[in-house]
């Protein structure tokens, strides 16, 4: 009987027990054996564990100006993405936020997914044949005479940017759309008919208001821009070096293995710290709100 | 007076909906220009265009490149949702059910692929297969593997959402006349959060059939998934034949997020459940 009710008891256990047994295998391992060979003897061409550890790599990184330029870079240009993102982001979550009607907020946010979930290598696609030296925007130029000869608009950081707000913008979007939304009508209401005009009141109230999903939103594009392979390889043409692209050039072509992964590690460390902020914030907007 | 100001308040600016207008442009116009690249007539798309043809979606469908790669992404997107729904929807149950110590890091770490840059897991994972001797590199099981992971928490998210608003003392009442536990889940929970579990599938086909990042260390000439494919290729020229497969894709993405529209309301899908 004893037996009979401590097995009932733990039996739930058994729901999670397939699941935590891939994550141990398949992540927690992999991603602690990565740590292990960025801190392991650099051989190149040989994965294999050499026993020594060393900080080399991480030295190296920090020594030669090609990859700290690359970590430079990779930062600013995040850092760029993200207050782009919410200039361009904001007026679209506020209204998605405002819109009461389902059908038309449905639309919307369908509209908002759709672009997020789609491909990026499609969207990238897309904004190639737009951007290109014979694309349609550089095309369209020229055909009404207002540029002699091809403006470059990517394959250099401008196109980097470009792509990376495309690609992050949805994100922003739904990051701010629950705070705008969370935004008691009262308060605004309150400071109108107290005077304010709808600017002074959207400067003074609704942004400060909206701040916690500010501040969410730009780290989460953060997070995702510096952790772009596709963008700065496709849209930079291998001309804007960011860290991702030097992940993948030490492993899949040059065989350094424990330098690729120190850069890996570095990426991840920087990508999570940033998260780690955003999840503070957004726990803290999720305790406000209850 | 006062009603005339609260229509006010609810009311959005010309500023916002200008705004609104230019975000909408950067988000959708490239999908505009893949279709347009996919139905136009001549070799690439120029200004102005030069007329439609569904030549393209033809050169699609006897592509040997493109066409496998779609349907290798499609066969792909389709194990690992099944995978992915039922383990997930499992450690969804336990983890939103049941009081154990260090639940949350169990969440926690659940959820960590969606904040792993794909890169990094794909190295990981890659490095992993080969340094375990278990022939998992560059294999098809390999890549079910890596997909499976970083659809997980898509299903774990939508699946605890819909627990979260499911009243258990339902399930209570069916335990307290007589059902088994697992009558009681079946006939009760199932069928109520059903709904979150077909739109955490949906998310896990899609995410894994546009995934690229943790592809790209794991795809060989034969498991070539179409993102990749697309890479490549765009990597050397604007094939018109790349944007028909993409329009195929653009239709898939608009189908999944249509039905998931219909299954759980879109107003919650903000904020903090992306991240």
């Amino acid at each position: 009987m004893n037996f009979k009710k401590i097995y009932i008891s733990y039996r739930p256990i058994f729901l999670v027990l397939p699941t935590f047994i891939f994550f141990l295998v398949f992540f927690i391992i992999p991603v602690a054996s990565l740590f292990i060979i960025a801190f392991d003897k650099p051989v190149t061409g040989v994965l294999a564990l050499q026993g020594e550890w060393t900080l080399k790599s991480f030295l190296r990184i920090w020594n030669r100006s090609l990859y700290f330029d690359a970590a430079v870079m990779s930062l600013t240009l995040a850092a760029l993405v993200s207050i782009i993102t919410l200039i361009i982001g904001y007026p679209l979550a506020y209204l998605i936020a405002k819109t009461e009607n389902v059908a038309r907020n449905t639309f919307l946010m369908i509209l908002v997914l759709c672009a997020m979930q789609l491909d990026m290598v499609i969207r990238l696609f897309g904004l190639m044949v737009l951007l290109g030296d014979n694309g349609v925007i550089n095309g369209a130029l020229m055909y009404f005479d207002i540029i002699e000869k091809p403006i470059g608009l990517m394959y250099n950081k401008l196109g980097v940017v470009i792509g990376l707000v495309q690609f992050s913008l949805p994100f922003m979007i739904l990051s701010l759309i629950g705070i705008i939304r969370g935004i008691s009508p009262s308060v605004v209401e309150a400071s109108r008919s107290l005077g304010a005009s709808p600017n002074k009141t959207f400067w003074n109230i609704i942004l400060p208001l909206s701040m916690p999903g500010i501040l969410a939103g730009t780290l989460l594009v953060f997070a995702i821009s510096i952790s772009s392979y596709l963008v700065p390889a496709l849209m930079g043409g291998w001309k804007v070096m960011m860290m991702p692209l030097h992940v993948y050039q030490q492993v899949a072509e040059m065989g350094k293995w424990q330098f690729g992964s120190a850069i890996a590690v570095v990426l991840f460390l920087t990508s999570l710290l940033s998260v780690l902020i955003y999840q503070k914030t957004a726990i803290r907007i999720a305790g406000g709100r209850a | 007076m006062a009603a005339k100001r609260l229509k006010e308040v609810g009311e959005v600016g010309f500023l916002v909906k200008f705004g609104s207008f230019i975000a909408l442009c950067i988000l959708l116009i490239p999908v505009f220009i893949v279709v347009l690249t996919g139905l136009n007539s001549g070799d690439h798309l120029t200004f102005p265009p030069e007329g439609f043809s569904t030549r393209w979606i033809v050169a699609f469908f006897q592509s040997e490149e493109f066409l496998s790669a779609f349907l290798f992404s499609f066969g792909l997107a389709l194990i690992v949702m099944v995978i992915s729904t039922i383990l997930g929807t499992m450690a969804a149950i336990f983890i939103t059910r049941f009081k154990f110590p260090g639940i949350n890091i169990l969440r926690a770490i659940f959820l960590s692929p969606l904040i792993l840059p794909g890169i990094v897991l794909g190295l990981a994972l890659y490095v992993f297969y080969i340094s375990s001797g278990w022939g998992l590199a560059r294999t098809y099981l390999g890549m079910i593997i890596a997909h499976v992971l970083v659809t997980m928490p898509y299903v774990i998210g939508t699946v605890s959402a819909s627990l979260f608003n499911f009243d258990v003392n339902l399930e209570q009442a069916a335990r307290s006349l007589g059902a088994s536990p697992l009558t009681a889940f079946r006939k009760v929970t199932l069928p109520n959060i059903s709904n979150g579990v077909m739109a955490g599938s949906v998310f896990a086909f899609i995410v894994s059939f546009g995934q690229f990042d943790v592809s790209l260390f794991m795809s060989t000439p034969n498991n070539t998934p179409l993102p990749i494919a697309l890479y490549w290729s765009l990597r050397y020229t604007f094939e018109p034949t790349a944007a028909a497969a993409g329009i195929f894709a653009i239709c898939l993405v608009i189908l999944s997020m249509l039905i998931t529209s219909r299954l759980v309301n879109l107003k919650k899908f903000s904020g903090v459940k992306f991240s």
